[in-house]
């Protein structure tokens, strides 16, 4: 068979730039797309604002697990949502439905909210308002407790909302339901990379007016023994702390949490006269197609490259990159020489720092909360460190921002989630217009 | 060849298809192609075999090479009072 019979014919004279360019100039309904609502449930704090805070003082929240019985834990430290009451946020009545992934999706989606000024009763905008929430697991310690009843005690009757619980779009089904939201809604599953690929699924959809507004994000609540037991089995979980770039780094550390962002085109925002915290330009997102778990710098690169066209934004216009850095031998190399080929001399002009440092990895929530710090660099000028730093490595030869917060202004920032799976969504946002 | 020995050939050429007559004492699991995450299922098998816990890259262990991971075997069962693994 001819090639040209089974393949598109490529347009040799355009770039995937020129051709995205082009696009945006030619479809009418392209619009601008701004946040106006963050909120956050992390380690560090319970809201953005806290998070931020504790991320702009390179604090780590990364400690010995306090919700697991130690003595079956190999290493057993990660970044906990501590003190996190549920009654104080949810009555029994609610609370009998939410798992832990949906009761941090909901405060946090309250937060944002409440914070936009948006109402969504208003001009019907709730009516078109689309809800996208990645999760990576889901509702895991749904999960974990009608695994241990049914084989750990023999106990043949499971809760019946067990399901309502650990399905993967329930938090995204109770922040439809609670806001009588009722545009596009649904979860995506990406593992590291699903609150990235939501809040890019969340962008395209309010740029392109196929949605009036989004609440979008991620949430996790992965810190339960299945899970923290099938991670240390893979042998990538760091038995010190997250020291991600450094020499010295022994892999990831668990973390959990949520970060969820109010969405809505800069006309409305405008007219309404919210409070615009930054402008969300583009996102890319690429397969590497290549090893289920080995990183791709290629495939890493792609989607930088993406999330810049998609943009409309030269290299040398990114002041900041929150990397997926984790801290594992194998990923904070990769990106490093990804980020050098994407970015060739301007490499050097980065700041690139990773606040797993601090937060940990919390799967799908990571890249909604490192959205956190990304809108914390635009709007204060400030670039959270790489926290746990020791020793430089050679192989990750970039400007790390180690240890300490520094006082540099930011244009426009990426921020880069990459999958286990070989899945990879970057974003790209720049200050608030 | 002893049985620990015997048992983590087997282990090895199962878990990564390597020919098991291209298995030698001195042989990396790198030297063997052995990509990390068949590596890693290595373990979970000699773990699971001989109900032991192998060290995470501690430098007292060798963990990377055939007669390392022999030796941390032999090591580790005397230590846990149990010469009598399962077969």
């Amino acid at each position: 068979m001819p090639s040209s019979a089974c393949c598109p014919r490529k347009d040799p004279s355009s770039t995937l730039h020129e051709r995205r360019a082009r696009t945006r100039d030619v479809l009418p309904n392209m619009h601008r797309v701004v946040i106006t609502g963050m909120g956050a449930v992390t380690p560090l704090g319970a809201t953005a604002a806290s998070s931020w805070a504790a991320m702009r003082e390179g604090r780590s929240a990364i400690g010995p697990i306090t919700s697991l019985p130690h003595e079956t834990l190999r290493f057993g430290i990660a970044a906990e949502v501590r003190d996190f009451d549920a009654r104080a946020h949810f009555d029994e009545k609610r609370l009998i439905l939410l798992d832990r992934v949906s009761q941090f999706a909901l405060v946090a989606a309250r937060e944002a909210i409440a914070q936009s000024g948006i109402d969504f009763q208003r001009d019907g905008i709730g009516e078109n308002t689309a809800v996208v929430i990645g999760t990576g697991v889901g509702g895991e310690q749904s999960h974990d407790e009608a695994s241990r009843r049914l084989y750990g005690e023999n106990n043949p009757r499971l809760h019946p909302l067990t399901i309502v619980r650990l399905m993967a779009n329930a938090p995204a089904s109770h922040i439809s339901i609670e806001y009588g939201l009722t545009g596009p809604s649904f979860a995506t599953v990406s593992a590291c990379a699903s609150s990235n690929h939501a809040l890019a699924q969340a962008f395209h959809m309010v740029r392109s007016g196929v949605a009036d507004a989004a609440v979008a994000g991620g949430s996790e609540a992965c810190i339960t023994l299945g899970v923290v037991k099938a991670w240390e089995a893979m042998r990538v979980m760091a038995d010190d702390t997250c020291r991600p770039f450094c020499k010295q780094r022994r892999g990831m550390v668990l973390g959990e949490g949520a970060g969820i962002f109010v969405l809505e085109t800069l006309e409305r925002a405008r007219a309404r006269g919210a409070n615009l915290l930054a402008e969300f330009v583009g996102a890319g997102m690429s397969a590497d197609a290549g090893d289920i778990v080995f990183p791709s710098e290629t495939g890493a690169a792609r989607a930088m490259q993406r999330a810049l066209a998609d943009a409309g934004l030269a290299a040398d216009g990114i002041d900041y990159i929150n990397a997926h850095g984790t801290g594992t031998p194998a990923n904070d190399p990769t990106e490093s020489k990804a980020i050098r080929r994407v970015f060739g001399a301007h490499a050097d002009g980065l700041a690139v720092s990773s606040t797993k440092s601090m937060h940990a990895h919390a799967l799908g929530a990571a890249g909604a909360i490192e959205l956190v710090a990304v809108i914390g660099a635009l709007r204060d000028g400030v670039i959270a460190p790489t926290a746990n730093f020791i020793d430089a490595d050679p192989e990750c030869d970039l400007d790390v921002v180690p240890n300490a917060a520094r006082e540099k202004p930011v244009r426009a920032a990426l921020s880069n989630s990459f999958a286990f799976g070989g899945l990879n969504a970057v974003l790209a946002v720049r200050r608030a217009p | 060849m002893s049985s620990v020995q015997d048992t983590i050939f087997d282990i090895i050429a199962r878990e990564s298809g390597v020919d098991r007559a291209k298995i030698t004492p001195d042989a990396t699991l790198k030297d063997l192609d052995i990509q990390s995450l068949d590596a890693v299922q290595i373990l979970f098998e000699i773990e699971d075999h001989f109900k032991i816990t192998m060290p995470d890259r501690d430098p007292h262990f060798d963990t990377e090479s055939v007669n390392g991971l022999v030796d941390a075997v032999e090591r580790l069962l005397p230590a846990q009072g149990s010469e009598q693994h399962a077969a």
